[in-house]
């Protein structure tokens, strides 16, 4: 075949062109270190990349989610600690104000400190975060959760919300308490709590309930006991039974004489023992802590626990008193500790399993940086041979067009 | 006959021929040229040599398959370089729309840790302006390829004009030529061959050579554009359905313009810009505004389900461009277009057609002429048209033939904006009485992150195209591009391939080699030399003879 002038230029020129094009190609791949620059480079695989990125930017947001969620947690913990502490110090004072010997001005300085100890605690159930956030207020975390009121009791303003977080793909996590599952909650299973009420006139005061058959068909249910007189003037009791609306007398337990050295009494599984002297109206309450007829507070705990450590205790009305609450409150704050280290365990749970999901998703991750890497990355050990490979073929390239150009009948002319 | 005339034939001839070499080794690079040969022949009477022609050496054939070849390999190279350009827009992983969106989810899930945090809240407003932002640019980037093209269409068409009138031209000057001497003169063919092939370059033509003479060439769909000596004119119009839009329309000998289908131009440069148009470019458009709008209204919807921190119903968080119908018959009552929240899942990337025909509308897809389905969407009491997650009101009942075009989603990217700008306005939290009248909602409070979390979860949900969650959708726009550019790569490579490979037949038939004009100028340089050793000869003969008398 003629082979024109143009054919031989044109030809030589193409192919450093094309030499030129694949040799860059290699060159921007090394220099950015990516097997797909464009799209068009492998386009399967700078979609899948579209998406493994987006699992990796998912995955990320859980790992943020689970960095601020360990911090609530955290710091929920640690409140709770130092709750925990003090409900065991308040316990411990109230063991000391229980002994007989103690005078009046004793137990009121006990109830001073005793003081210390519940301003302790509203301080830390008003904690705020770093951000200036109520921890323990629900939903309503702008504003103090636990506010005194014009009484000078303690009431909660938060609400009954906890706060989720995504911190897995599946799992929904709260990472906040509120104040009422704290202070106002009771452990499920809590025991019988007695307590004579606020009026009483009398003497009697109480020891236990304990519980005798937890089978008894009755046993949960709230009692109260009512004191009455016979028509001589002999004391009597009757057993009352809440039945979700109101109240009625149990069978058997109605105006029974009442024995002022000491009288046992049996109902719903549980046994109560009285002493003293009763007053007609005068009242004593058997519930489970936490139940719609004694719900659980720890501030009025304390509260009670203060005002009667603060009343002088001069006749046996007062001492009766004096007995009755201060074994009430024991009662309430062995509840209450057992409900803040019930919620602390939760919250240390929560922290345990946001460990496993790091090291979980902390796999995920590796894998879809792996995936993505064998996705666009490049293999350098393949693309510095082509890049030499390459090479060669433009240098031929440009020898074959130098070889050309210098072939010409002319030169011999 | 003498040795004189018969060497000054052959000293002419070898004249003829020195000339020809000459011509052939000054135009070895003109690129219309064809390279001639000095076709000698005996002298009819008494012996000598006389030139038969100056021959052209081009072939018909050849010339017509590299034409062809070249319509197709242009048609590509003029894609490729469009479409690589969107591969370039998609190919930066670092600022492309998908990270943006990343940005934009996590600052969310910062809302959700800290629900009344301004610095959180500040974060989600920033990442939302900085993803509308980027939507707009990209649509703008594609919305300036828009405007490149049709600026490209009117320039093709203004070389086409050019070209045609020339060949016109020609065709008279080669047969006034041909009239005269009987021959044409070759430079005269050669600048005509050359339009026909820069033609082609340009678009696809049919070309009819009437009585081996005069270019007859036409449109591929038989619209002639040069008859003999008179031409016709393409012209740059706005399209009937899309006044955005420039394609070609054909000027008739009775002055009438038509707008020719855009399927009708193929091949060659503007066949490549209106076929990437159509297949690449308004799909790219329409799959960025599918994406922007799913994400700005189930982001809405979802936003309204909720409080902001003054315990108010969430507002829109982002803007969208109201919806305006592109193209209406002339009296047809007017609409009022906006997305349905409710099936937002049926937008579909494409354009539709809609016509009265018998009091009921039919909708086409643009372009495939696909009949969409649209079940009970219209409701005629109403004058109320719903179907593929839009919907139209008319002011009054459309006639029958009445006609609208509609672009729902072409420029939807253009104008996603962040709607709220007050921190407090940004709804992280639910109401606790979400059945009761949005105005009567009691917030739950400020550490409420219920929407926020529902916001979050958005990203994984199926919200575009009821099937592709955000992410996912943009995976399909690098696929689709990414896919679409490799085609077109590979196919440009190997059509090239071809186009190189005639080229070279075409130039071993008609191209110079200065090699073998050199051996050439050699050849009639002696054969001039011993013409004028004949004449020499025959001189030196005469002389003996007129010597005898001394």
């Amino acid at each position: 075949m003629r082979v024109s002038t143009v054919t031989m230029y044109e030809q030589s020129t193409a192919s450093i062109n094309r030499q030129q094009n694949d040799f860059l190609k290699v060159s921007q791949q090394i220099a950015s270190g990516r097997r797909v620059v464009n799209p068009s480079d492998d386009p399967q695989a700078a979609s899948r990349a579209v998406g493994v990125d987006q699992s990796k930017a998912i995955t990320e947001q859980y790992e943020d989610s689970r960095v601020s969620a360990r911090n609530s947690l955290a710091q929920t913990e640690s409140i709770l600690n130092s709750i925990s502490d003090a409900v065991t110090s308040a316990k411990t004072l109230l063991i000391q104000a229980s002994s007989d010997t103690l005078s009046d001005v004793d137990r009121e300085s006990i109830a001073s400190e005793l003081k210390g100890v519940y301003e302790t605690m509203i301080g830390q159930a008003n904690a705020t975060d770093g951000n200036g956030r109520y921890i323990f207020g629900g939903y309503k975390d702008d504003a103090p959760p636990f506010v005194k009121s014009p009484t000078g009791n303690i009431e909660y303003n938060g609400d009954t919300n906890t706060r989720l977080q995504r911190v897995d793909a599946s799992r929904l996590m709260p990472v906040t308490e509120n104040g009422a599952t704290i202070f106002q909650g009771a452990p499920s299973g809590a025991g019988y709590i007695a307590e004579a009420d606020v009026a009483n006139q009398g003497s009697v005061t109480f020891s236990g309930p304990q519980v005798t058959n937890v089978n008894d068909p009755d046993y949960g249910e709230s009692f109260r006991v009512l004191f009455a007189e016979d028509g001589v003037g002999n004391p009597t009791y009757s057993v009352e039974q809440f039945d979700g609306a109101n109240w009625q007398s149990v069978t058997g337990l109605e105006n029974q004489p009442y024995d002022v050295a000491g009288e046992q009494l049996s109902f719903g599984g549980v046994s109560l023992s009285l002493k003293g002297t009763p007053e007609v109206g005068d009242e004593i309450l058997v519930a489970q802590s936490g139940s719609e007829q004694r719900p659980a507070d720890l501030f009025r705990t304390m509260e009670a626990a203060i005002r009667v450590l603060e009343t002088p205790a001069e006749n046996a009305t007062q001492k009766a008193a004096l007995r009755n609450t201060l074994n009430t409150s024991m009662r309430d704050l062995d509840n209450s500790l057992d409900n803040v280290l019930t919620v602390r365990a939760a919250a240390g749970a929560k922290l345990n399993e946001l460990d496993v999901i790091d090291a979980v998703g902390g796999n995920r991750m590796l894998n879809y940086e792996q995936t993505l890497s064998d996705l666009v990355d490049l293999d350098y050990a393949d693309a510095i041979s082509e890049y030499s490979l390459r090479q060669v073929g433009l240098q031929a390239a440009q020898k074959a067009f130098v070889d050309i150009k210098g072939m010409s009948l002319f030169d011999f002319m | 006959m003498s040795m004189f005339s018969i060497g000054l034939s052959g000293l002419n001839a070898a004249q003829n021929a020195l000339n020809t070499t000459s011509n052939n080794i000054s135009n070895v690079y003109t690129p219309s040229y064809n390279r001639e040969l000095t076709q000698l022949g005996e002298g009819r009477v008494g012996g000598g040599v006389r030139v038969n022609d100056i021959e052209r050496q081009f072939n018909t054939y050849v010339a017509n398959q590299l034409n062809n070849a070249k319509t197709q390999s242009s048609a590509l190279e003029t894609y490729y370089n469009q479409v690589s350009q969107i591969d370039n827009l998609l190919a930066d992983r670092d600022a492309g729309l998908s990270p943006l969106m990343q940005t934009f989810f996590s600052s969310l899930e910062d809302l959700a840790s800290s629900p009344s945090d301004p610095a959180a809240r500040q974060g989600v407003l920033g990442t939302a302006n900085t993803l509308s932002a980027q939507f707009r640019s990209f649509d703008g980037y594609l919305q300036d390829m828009q405007s490149n093209i049709n600026g490209q269409i009117r320039d093709e068409v203004v070389q086409i004009n050019n070209s045609i009138e020339q060949v016109a031209t020609l065709n008279r000057e080669i047969s006034l030529a041909r009239a005269r001497t009987g021959e044409a003169p070759n430079s005269l063919l050669n600048q005509r061959d050359f339009l026909v092939s820069e033609l082609n370059e340009r678009l696809d033509i049919k070309l009819n050579v009437q009585d081996g003479k005069t270019y007859n060439i036409s449109l591929p769909n038989g619209q002639p554009l040069v008859t003999g000596a008179s031409s016709f004119k393409l012209e740059a119009i706005q399209s009937d359905y899309d006044p955005q839009r420039i394609v070609v329309g054909y000027r008739d000998s009775s002055n009438n313009i038509t707008q020719l289908d855009e399927s009708t131009v193929k091949g060659g440069a503007l066949g490549g810009l209106m076929l990437f148009r159509s297949e690449t470019l308004d799909k790219t458009q329409n799959q960025i505004g599918q994406l922007a709008v799913s994400l700005s209204v189930a982001f809405n919807e979802q936003h309204k389900q909720g409080v902001d921190l003054d315990g108010l119903q969430g507002e829109d968080f982002f803007r969208v461009n109201p919806l305006q119908v592109t193209y209406q018959t002339e009296g047809a009552p007017a609409v009022e277009m906006s997305y349905v929240a409710d099936n937002i899942d049926q937008l579909r990337p494409t354009d539709y057609t809609i016509r009265f025909e018998g009091g009921e509308p039919s909708v086409t897809r643009r372009g495939s002429g696909e009949i969409v389905d649209i079940g009970s969407g219209w409701d005629a009491a109403n004058n109320t048209l719903v179907f593929g997650g839009i919907s139209m009101v008319f002011s009054s009942t459309p006639q029958n033939g009445d006609r609208f075009e509609i672009q729902p989603l072409r420029r939807a990217a253009s104008g996603i904006e962040v709607n709220i700008n007050d921190l407090d306005k940004i709804a992280a939290g639910q109401p606790l009485n979400p059945e009761d009248d949005p105005a009567d909602w009691i917030a739950a409070g400020a550490g409420d992150n219920r929407n926020a979390l529902a916001l979050q979860e958005l990203q994984s949900r199926s919200i575009v195209g009821g099937n592709a969650s955000v992410s996912g959708a943009y995976g399909v726009i690098v696929s689709d591009v990414g896919n679409r550019t490799n085609i077109t790569q590979v196919n440009l490579d190997a059509r090239q391939g071809l186009t190189d490979q005639l080229r070279a037949v075409q130039q071993s038939e008609s191209g110079v080699s200065l090699d073998e004009e050199a051996a050439n100028l050699i050849r009639y340089q002696q054969f001039y030399q011993a013409n004028a050793r004949v004449i020499d000869t025959a001189g030196t003969i005469m002389d003996t003879i007129l010597n005898l008398r001394n």
